[in-house]
């Protein structure tokens, strides 16, 4: 009556002992991400890179000032190499990648600002990667900004300091304003109210200039200040931010190799034509290969999921039964990955080879290196075909943000899993019967 | 064991053929074999004894023909129809990386065996000499013990039929006599066995041998008829003390139950064809007393049935 369950436990058994005497691949499997993640930690930079700059000064003796505003501004994001007064040697130095960035200062700026003529700063680089090369143009941007704005504090602090002799002036003017005033006949009402609004103007004007002057160069500059603020109430590391992406990319990409090599090996041992002859289905075979890596996967994700979590100490700010939920509808979309790419390859080779495709794919269009939602129509349609595209949302929005299992998602990739087990089902019931 | 088939053919096959493409793999083939039978399925290599296993165990769909198998047509055999049949395949296709044990645990539970079962496979185990390797993994298995091992796991569910394709090819001569042991033991216990091999003396283990050719089933025979249907008859050795003289071997080829020429084998043995080896002895022997020739023995030579099918095949070749 329950041959059906024995014959699927034929499977279970045999595949969880086939894993289990292999601990070295089992170590690999729990400790291999881990360690994944521990050197992306280690090598996550914890500052934005600075840049090696050469200053070119045809002349450095005659903009001796300039020179020092210069090489001194914006020393978080430029490290002074030193100023060279030929070009084309810093620019081989470039070349050479052993200075990031060449500043070319042109030979008279504040001739050049009092001619009202802006002054061109030459910024040379040597990226051809386009994420470096915008971000050194971002660099280049605050740079300039730097430095215009330090030459605008400078000449406002000179203009506050030459008002101080302004000030006495204007107050000896509404002194002899006021004296003049009362030396004016009471009948000559016009002289009077003449003298009476220019004593006006020049205290207004004594006022604004004493506002002028208690306002500090910085305020003057810059008038605005900009702070950001997160929804979220943690801040996250660039290791904390990419866990659940590498946890979830890992689990798509454990399922899949191993899926993807059981049927085609027993495709290839011969063992296909036993079952065929056997009374086992392709139903109770593929369900106890279902199960079985199922669970074995689960394990395997139990203990990636401590070792972030315990040693790593990666956040987890929401429920660990929408975690678990959402790891388990992953492993199980991922097998029917696994199986199908086992049931239409030829050889274990081929089976790697699209395995590792995936993988690549998934790296690129699930939302890993790239925010999706910078991916462009229609290649997204690509991006949610990919369980790990549903894995890495499911577990940054359950991990990152604490916020329950986002039900669409589940549903997506769910429909997606339920979908492949029928159409491994109906090739495993083909290659079986034909 | 329980036989469900004791009186009808358990395989029967009318003008079985199958077609690969344009290439014929079994061509109009004929057959019928009873319960409780070892049938020999004798023949080169790639003359069609695989295909024909497979189309018996429902692997293949003939292309035309009928077949039954346990009075079914295998296409249409159920799961309860399978389990009462076991496949044993060329090659090795279990899986290396488990135990001899667990293997076999495999093959039980695929076919739906009780769990409790512990008991039937030491039993199976102890029948192929394997008990004491049942945690070695099977591929530190020699050729011959994954051979024992592949077959314990065909006896696994009990089945009543045994298909064992070439079970024992590439095996030593003593492994390959244990292996005829067994299934003589098995065919005891009343299963039938249809066995393919290579190896043409096996032919001598069976009850009944089908002689495959090219896709062509040329007889089915008991081993005692493939011999008179390559030579015409039995062959009897004659040995005397006196050698026998041209006249007197004249005379021998004249009689009426002695088929073709005397053959000399050295001067005191000849050897000739006869009917029938058992009514011609008495008659050989009053005719060498008649020839004043003292007779040392007149036996039934066996001949190798590698010689046998030589011949067989050499006639069929003359005939097409």
């Amino acid at each position: 009556m329950f041959k059906w369950l024995i014959r699927i436990s034929a499977f279970l058994g045999k595949e969880l002992i086939e894993i289990v005497r292999q601990p070295r691949l089992i170590l690999t499997l729990v400790l291999g991400p881990f360690l994944i993640m521990f050197l992306f930690g280690l090598a996550s930079p914890d500052q934005s890179r600075a840049l090696r700059t050469t200053f070119v000064a045809t002349d450095p003796n005659a903009v001796q000032e300039e020179l020092k505003l210069f090489t001194e501004s914006y020393k978080a994001g430029i490290i002074d190499m030193g100023v060279e007064t030929n070009k084309e040697l810093a620019l081989s130095q470039l070349a050479a990648h052993k200075t990031d960035l060449v500043i070319v200062i042109p030979d008279n700026p504040l001739e050049t600002i009092q001619d009202n003529k802006r002054a061109e700063l030459e910024i040379y680089h040597n990226e051809v990667d386009p994420i470096q090369t915008g971000y050194i143009e971002t660099i280049a941007l605050i740079y300039v900004n730097v430095v215009n704005r330090q030459i605008l504090e400078t000449v406002t602090e000179q203009g506050q300091a030459d008002s101080d002799s302004l000030q006495t002036n204007l107050e000896t003017a509404i002194t002899k304003t006021q004296l003049l005033r009362k030396t004016i006949a009471l009948s000559d009402v016009n002289t009077a109210t003449q003298a009476a609004e220019l004593e006006k103007d020049l205290t207004d004007v004594h006022e604004n200039l004493t506002t002028f002057r208690s306002l500090t160069s910085t305020v003057m500059v810059n008038p605005f200040s900009g702070e950001t603020y997160s929804l979220s109430e943690v801040e996250f590391t660039v290791t904390e931010f990419f866990a659940p992406s590498v946890i979830a990319l890992i689990l798509q990409h454990l399922s899949i190799t191993f899926a993807c090599l059981s049927i085609v090996r027993e495709k290839r041992s011969g063992i296909m034509e036993l079952f065929r002859v056997a009374p086992i289905t392709a139903f109770e075979a593929l369900m106890g290969k279902y199960i079985s890596y199922l669970l074995f996967e689960i394990i395997l994700a139990g203990l990636i999921t401590a070792l972030a979590v315990w040693v790593l100490k990666i956040p987890m700010l929401g429920q660990w039964q929408d975690y678990a939920l959402a790891v388990v509808i992953v492993l199980f979309t991922s097998l029917g990955v696994g199986f199908f790419i086992s049931l239409i390859s030829e050889t274990d080779t081929q089976a790697v080879q699209y395995s590792m495709l995936l993988l690549l794919a998934s790296i690129f269009f699930s939302g890993f290196l790239m925010d999706l939602r910078l991916i462009k129509e229609p290649i997204t349609i690509l991006s949610w075909s990919l369980p790990a595209t549903y894995g890495i949302r499911m577990l940054q929005d359950i991990m990152l943000r604490g916020s329950s299992i986002p039900v669409l998602i589940f549903q997506g990739v769910a429909l997606i899993g339920i979908a492949l087990f029928l159409v491994d089902w109906l090739l495993l019931r083909k290659k079986m019967d034909s | 064991m329980k036989n469900s088939h004791a009186t009808e053919n358990v395989i029967e096959t009318q003008e079985l053929t199958k077609m690969f493409g344009k290439d014929i793999a079994v061509q109009t083939l004929n057959m019928q074999i009873q319960p409780g039978t070892i049938f020999g399925f004798i023949g080169p290599s790639g003359c069609g004894k695989t295909t024909t296993v497979r189309l018996l165990t429902g692997f293949y769909r003939p292309t035309s023909g009928t077949l039954s198998v346990l009075g079914k047509n295998p296409s249409n055999f159920s799961n309860s129809d399978r389990e009462k049949i076991g496949y044993l395949i060329q090659q090795f296709v279990l899986y290396p990386e488990l135990t001899v044990w667990e293997n076999l645990n495999f093959a039980a539970s695929f076919y739906g065996v009780n769990p409790f079962r512990a008991g039937r496979l030491n039993k199976l185990l102890d029948f192929v000499e394997l008990k004491e390797d049942k945690n070695k993994l099977a591929r530190d298995l020699s050729g011959g013990m994954k051979r024992r091992l592949s077959l314990a796991a065909t006896m696994v569910h009990n089945p009543e039929l045994l298909f064992l394709d070439e079970p024992t090819a590439g095996i030593d001569p003593i492994l390959r006599r244990k292996f005829w042991d067994y299934f003589k033991e098995l065919q005891v216990e009343g299963r039938t066995l249809f066995v393919t091999t290579q190896y043409v003396g096996e032919a001598a283990y069976c009850d009944l041998v089908g002689v495959m050719y090219e896709g062509r089933l040329l007889m089915i025979e008991t081993p005692d008829g493939l011999h008179r249907r390559a030579y015409g008859g039995d062959v009897l050795a004659i040995r005397t003390t006196e050698g026998m003289n041209s006249e007197q071997r004249h005379h021998l080829e004249s009689l009426p139950f002695v088929h073709g020429k005397v053959k000399v084998i050295d001067e005191n043995e000849n050897d000739v064809i006869v009917d029938e080896a058992n009514t011609a002895i008495p008659s050989l022997m009053e005719w060498c007393l008649a020839k004043n020739l003292t007779v040392e023995a007149i036996e039934k030579k066996s001949v190798p049935f590698d010689d046998v099918f030589v011949k067989i095949i050499e006639k069929e070749a003359a005939h097409v």
